[in-house]
Formats: structure tokens, C-alpha cells, sequence
């Protein structure tokens, strides 16, 4: 009993101190964790927003290059027009052939051109809006509605 | 603390599920974007070969982002296109400073006076745009804070003029008119789709691709096309007509190789063809397939035909041509007036006899069986052709309340029926092609995303026998080189007919106006062209044998060498492997 007594103020004592101490530590791994995940937080919003401008800028110089695109074929077709192409080759010295001056030859294995095929014009993308991953678009509600929505779902 | 804490959370509960909250995430969404509408590229238009023929370029609508307005940018922009465009300054600047953001506009799309009180988008090409991005991008240039240039697709026809009538044309608004552009509107157009354009970089995404058009292969060759229009501008030159077409179809598939009309659309500059002319009548687009015509004696054919493969008569019976005959008490007088005296079948399609072919289906054939014939030959219906605006022509059948036994006596030499080009072209293709009539058409292949699916050849129907069309064709070679020498190419056999035929007027039949044309198609052994001229109100000689058929000739002088058609004597030799 006595020794008991005796020790009671110095275990309340070492006890204060290190409760503070673990108070203290507790506060700061806290405010570490908190650092952590907001660095982290800051580190993938900054990709994000990162790959977003990539995307805007790339799908902005796609659409320029689509547009020049455009206006290179145009001015090509005009280019090679028939009514052109006629002028360059009188002017280069040709002239259309009469059907008396075309000699036809049989040209055994010969196989004649297979016929123009137009290209295909690009499919539509239109069902596939989400190109990039939702893990970096979703917000908080929305992945615990996809989380906990698809768990409930389950059977 | 505690306090302004409870004070955010209660806010933060208000913000998002209070009454105003609907409001306050309508706000939000603003910010995060803007709802637009993509528009896919309009379909491509190519020839056979692939040469194209109607292709997309850019024009710029110049739109206001009214929140990035000041007072300064309002000033300089207004200054600016008021320069470069010449539309009036203070029209465009109190565009500029109305409040549009009352009115819940936040982005305006600038518009310059019709000149007729109205109003329509201003459109710069792309030198005007890239002057604008110059001083967009040169801070020491005017303030042109808030404006923007919002691309939008403008129809291009590079080779111009170039089977204009074929194409017909695209408007401001991105929606086809007439031709080819008309009638594959839709299928050219594809759909487009509404997005929400983000603004700020995360919310960023591929932008989709809305549903394409489809582009479309003629059967147009141009190489032929521009042979025939250069023929046509030059007869319509020589024999001094108002107008002309000139159509190549093969008789075998009913493929369209060229159709030129005159005078020429450029479907780069329509604007001129949607007004009326000083007769206030709507200028025809696409004459082919939509300019009716009294045919003339190029319809005999159809009448011989029915003949023939009635047994009514054989290219052997004869006819006392006395030079006038009455039908229905109406007088009918060959084109010459004279008597020809004894005549063969073929010799009355030779002389072009009108009294012959009047004979021929009021005895010998009967109204019945003559206008059974017409509607099996597609006369008075739609061929169907893939253009728009096609008509069906007129013929007045014994069931009309105004049909009289005149008629059918008229009838039979091309009078008092109007057909279109087109539509003779398709009832002839059954004599030129072994009976069966096909349908003329102008899309070879059609490409969409998912691919290409090739049109196949209509078969309309099979008016006469095969006997009946091959000794039909034999008649008229026969017949064409004694009608006319004009018409004649060495080295090729050819069958056709001329026509000529009275113009029509609100007083009867106009003395002095003719419409001229031929129809003909060869080698007569294998067909592989039709060619259809017409020439409207030539003024040099009013006979199709005088004007039309050297047209004809100097063709397919031409279209035999662009066919790559050997003469009849190396087909024959290349044939048994010489």
C-alpha cells in the first residue's frame, strides 16, 4: 500500500507529460496526413488541369489543320480542273487526238484500272465523350455514387 | 470559430440544396462551359476518277463574347470591320453596345445589312480572318477584346462552272438546292450534334466527331463533261441559240457521263440564277431533267417502236405518202409540205415523213395500244433520276377530259406531248439496249463512314422485244445516213434521229421558233453511248438535221476517243484475237 501510494504522483506526473507529447505527435502526423493529401490533391489537380490545356491546344491545332486542310484540297482540285489541265497542255504544244490517229493494241493479262474509291468520311465519336479517365474528371460524390451505387447493385 | 464555421456549413447547405439552388448550379455550369453546335463537314462530290467537284473551305462568322467587351474594344472593333468589310460604322457599333447580357445573350454573332431591310451574318474568307488574327495577337494593334472568329464550312466547286447543273448548289445556311446537292441533301449534310464546350482545361475532352456526310462518286466523267460543254458553247455560238443541253448516258447501266446545259450555272455564284428574268419567269436549274419540251420527230422512234412490236407493221410496209392525212379532223402536213409518194417503214423514218408516222398510229396502231406504249416507254412519269426538281413532262392520254383523236395523230410525230431530256433518253435507252429501258442516274457510289455501297443499274421496264429493238436501230442507221450526212463518223456505225420541233406559245405554234435535236447512240453492234442534243431557238436554221446533228458528230468525233471505242472494223478484228 505504501508503495503504491508513493508511486501515484510520479505515474500521474509521466503521464501529463506524455499525454502531451502524444497529443502533440498526434496534431502534427495530422497536419502531415492533411499536407500529404492536399499535396497530393495539388500534385494530380495540376496534372489534370495540365492534360487539359494539352487536350485544348490540341484540339485546337486540329481543327486548324483540318481547316488548312480543307483549303489545300480545294485549291489543288481547282488546280487540276479539266478546263486547266486542258489550257497547260495546249499551251505545252498537245492537242486532242483524232479517233484515225489512235491505234489499238490487244494486250494480253492486261487488267484495267479498278474504279475510284472515294475515301471514308471519320466515323462519329459522338457516343464516346469520356476519352479521358474518370479517376480524373469524377469528383468525390460522384465516385462514391459510382462506388457504393455499383456495390449496391451487386446481386 | 465555431461560429463562422456553422455560418459556412449552413451556407455550403443552402448553396446546395436550398430554393436557390437550381440557380446557383445554373451559374456554376455557365462557367464551366458553353453549349455549341458541331456541324460535320458536308460530304464530298467527286467525278468517276476521283477528280473533285465539290469540296468544303472555311468562312469565318465574326462573333462577340459580350462579358470581354470594354468600352475601348467596342470602339476598335466597330472601327475595324467597318473598314475591311465597308459596312457602316454605326451599325456595327451599337451591334456592339446593346445590352445583350439583360436579354441573357452572352455571345452575339455579328450581321450587316441585306440592303432590302434585313439583315444577314457577316462572313470574312481567310485573309480576312488572318488580318484579324494579326491584330488579335499583336497587343500594339486596335483593342479587339471579345471578338472571335467561329469557323463554318462554305461549299467549294473547284472546277467552276464545271457540270454546275449537275451539282446545283449549296447556300449560306449549309442546305442543298437542286441537282445533285438537292436531291442528296440530307445523306450530304450528315447531323449535327449540340456539345458543351468546356472553358476551363480540367474539364477538357476530345471533342467528338458528329455523324459525316457521306461523299458521293458521280458517274460524271469530267474529261467528258468539258468535251461536251466546249461542243455545246461552240454550237450555241454557231447556230446563234437562246439555250442547249447535250446529255452522254451509257444505254447499257442508264449512268449519266455528262449532262451540259447552257447557259452555264457556277454554283460558286448562284445568287444571280435565284432571280426572275425580265419575263418574270424562274430561270431553270438543271434543264436535263426539269426543262419540258415538245420533242418533235426525235419521238417517232417511240411511235415505231410500238409499231413494230405490235407486228402492226415491218420496216418492209408501205405507205402512199400523199403529203397529208386528217386525224381527228385535224390536217397533218409533212414538215416540207410536199408528197413523197411510196414509202418503205424505214424511208418514212428517213424523210422524217409526219403524214407516215400520223398513218402509222391512227390505222395501224390505235389509241389504245399507241398510248399503252408511251406509259410503258415512261412517257408523262418520272424517270426517277437522282436529281431534284425533276418533272414529268405531259401527255394527254384518252382519259383526259381534253383529249381528242387529234391528238393521238399529233402525238405520233413528238406534237402536243413534252417530254424532258431525260425522260427520252430513258425510253430510247430500250431501243438502243435491247428492249429493256434503264433509269438514268448520276451516283455511281456512295462512301459513308461505315463504307461504300455502289448503286445498282434499274431496270424501268422492257417496252418492246429485243427483235423489235435491234430492227429498230438497224431502221434508223439506215434511215440516219440518208437523213443527214451531218451526223456521220467515220469507222462507226450509228443509229439516231433527228428532231424538229415547234415552240409552243399561248397563241399556238410560234412560225419562226424551233427547238432543234438529235438523239443517237452507238457502235451500233455493242452500244455503248447515248447522246441527247437540243438546242433551243437556233437562229442560223430551225432544222435539227442542219444545226443538231453536226453537234451530235463532232461528239462523238471525241467521246469515241475518250471511251477508248475502237472503229468497228479493229473492234471486230480485236474480237476474233487479231
Amino acid at each position: 500500500m505504501t508503495v503504491a501510494n508513493r508511486r501515484r504522483p510520479q505515474a500521474s506526473r509521466r503521464t501529463g507529460w506524455r499525454l502531451a507529447v502524444r497529443s502533440t505527435s498526434r496534431a502534427i502526423l495530422l497536419v502531415i496526413v492533411l499536407l500529404c493529401v492536399g499535396g497530393m490533391y495539388l500534385a494530380v489537380s495540376a496534372k489534370v488541369a495540365d492534360a487539359g490545356r494539352q487536350v485544348l491546344t490540341l484540339e485546337s491545332r486540329k481543327r486548324d489543320l483540318l481547316q488548312a486542310n480543307k483549303e489545300l484540297t480545294a485549291q489543288l482540285a481547282a488546280l487540276t480542273a479539266p478546263e486547266r489541265m486542258m489550257a497547260r497542255a495546249l499551251a505545252l504544244g498537245f492537242r486532242p487526238a483524232a479517233p484515225d490517229e489512235i491505234q489499238y493494241l490487244k494486250v494480253p493479262g492486261y487488267e484495267p484500272p479498278t474504279p475510284f474509291v472515294a475515301p471514308r468520311p471519320p466515323a462519329s465519336t459522338e457516343g464516346s465523350k469520356t476519352m479521358l479517365s474518370p479517376a480524373y474528371t469524377e469528383t468525390l460524390g460522384e465516385w462514391l455514387t459510382r462506388v457504393f451505387g455499383r456495390t449496391g447493385a451487386q446481386p | 470559430m465555431g461560429l463562422v464555421a456553422a455560418t459556412l456549413l449552413i451556407q455550403l447547405v443552402r448553396v446546395q440544396f436550398g430554393p436557390y439552388a437550381p440557380i446557383f448550379a445554373a451559374r456554376g455550369n455557365a462557367s464551366v462551359g458553353r453549349v455549341e453546335q458541331v456541324v460535320p463537314a458536308r460530304g464530298q462530290i467527286y467525278d468517276r476518277d476521283g477528280q473533285i467537284l465539290a469540296t468544303n473551305a472555311n468562312l469565318y462568322h465574326i462573333e462577340i463574347e459580350i462579358r470581354q467587351l470594354t468600352p475601348r474594344s467596342q470602339q476598335d472593333i466597330a472601327a475595324v470591320l467597318s473598314k475591311l468589310l465597308v459596312i457602316p460604322f454605326e451599325n456595327l457599333h451599337n451591334q456592339l453596345t446593346r445590352d445583350w447580357a439583360s436579354q441573357g445573350q452572352f455571345r452575339i454573332r455579328l450581321t450587316r445589312p441585306d440592303g432590302q431591310g434585313g439583315n444577314l451574318p457577316i462572313t470574312v474568307d481567310q485573309s480576312v480572318a488572318d488580318v484579324l488574327n494579326g491584330f488579335l495577337a499583336d497587343p500594339t494593334a486596335p483593342d479587339l477584346s471579345g471578338l472571335a472568329m467561329v469557323s463554318a464550312p462554305k461549299r467549294v466547286y473547284p472546277a467552276g462552272s464545271l457540270a454546275g447543273h449537275v451539282l446545283g448548289f449549296v447556300n449560306e445556311e449549309g442546305k442543298g438546292f437542286f441537282g445533285v446537292e438537292g436531291y442528296y441533301d440530307e445523306w450530304l449534310a450528315g447531323k449535327p450534334i449540340t456539345i458543351e464546350q468546356p472553358l476551363i482545361p480540367p474539364e477538357a475532352r476530345p471533342e467528338p466527331n458528329p455523324p459525316a456526310g457521306v461523299n458521293l462518286v458521280l458517274t460524271i466523267d469530267t474529261e467528258i463533261q468539258q468535251m461536251v460543254e466546249d461542243a455545246l458553247k461552240e454550237s450555241i455560238k454557231s447556230s446563234q441559240a437562246e439555250s442547249g443541253q447535250i446529255i452522254v448516258m451509257d444505254p447499257h447501266t442508264g449512268e449519266i457521263l455528262a449532262m451540259a446545259a447552257s447557259p452555264e450555272l457556277d454554283p460558286n455564284n448562284y445568287q444571280p440564277w435565284l432571280k426572275k428574268d425580265k419575263q418574270g419567269k424562274e430561270p431553270v436549274i438543271t434543264p436535263g431533267a426539269s426543262a419540258q419540251y415538245e420533242p418533235g420527230s426525235t419521238f417517232k422512234i417511240l411511235t415505231m417502236a410500238a409499231a413494230l412490236d405490235t407486228g402492226a407493221v415491218t420496216p418492209d410496209t408501205t405507205f402512199v405518202d400523199t403529203g397529208s392525212i386528217e386525224v381527228g379532223g385535224h390536217e397533218i402536213l409533212n414538215w416540207d409540205g410536199r408528197a413523197w409518194g411510196p414509202q418503205t417503214m424505214t424511208g418514212c423514218m428517213q424523210h422524217s415523213l409526219n403524214v407516215c408516222l400520223a398513218y402509222v398510229a391512227s390505222d395501224k396502231l390505235g389509241a389504245k395500244d399507241f398510248y399503252q406504249y408511251l406509259a410503258n416507254f415512261g412517257i408523262g412519269r418520272l424517270t426517277g433520276i437522282d436529281l431534284a426538281g425533276e418533272v414529268a413532262g405531259q401527255l394527254r392520254t384518252p382519259r383526259h377530259p381534253l383529249w381528242t383523236e387529234s391528238d393521238l395523230g399529233t402525238n405520233s410525230f413528238g406534237q402536243g406531248v413534252s417530254v424532258t431530256p431525260v425522260q427520252l433518253l430513258a425510253a430510247v435507252s430500250a431501243v438502243a439496249n435491247g428492249g429493256v429501258m434503264v433509269q438514268p442516274h448520276l451516283v455511281r457510289e456512295v462512301v459513308g463512314p461505315q463504307g461504300a455501297y455502289w448503286p445498282k443499274t434499274t431496270v424501268l421496264g422492257q417496252p418492246i422485244s429485243k427483235q423489235t429493238a435491234d430492227t429498230l436501230s438497224q431502221m434508223l442507221s439506215q434511215s440516219l445516213s440518208g437523213e443527214t450526212q451531218y451526223a456521220h463518223v467515220n469507222g462507226y456505225e450509228l443509229a439516231g434521229k433527228t428532231g424538229t420541233a415547234q415552240v409552243p406559245t399561248e397563241y399556238g405554234y410560234d412560225p419562226n421558233l424551233t427547238i432543234a435535236s438529235f438523239i443517237g447512240w452507238g457502235p451500233l453492234a455493242d452500244p455503248q453511248f447515248m447522246v441527247l442534243v437540243r438546242l433551243d431557238k437556233p437562229k442560223t436554221s430551225p432544222w435539227g438535221s442542219v444545226v443538231a446533228a453536226p453537234v451530235f458528230q463532232q461528239v462523238v468525233q471525241r467521246l469515241v476517243v475518250l471511251m477508248h471505242i475502237p472503229p468497228d472494223s479493229v473492234r471486230a478484228q480485236l474480237s476474233v484475237g487479231g
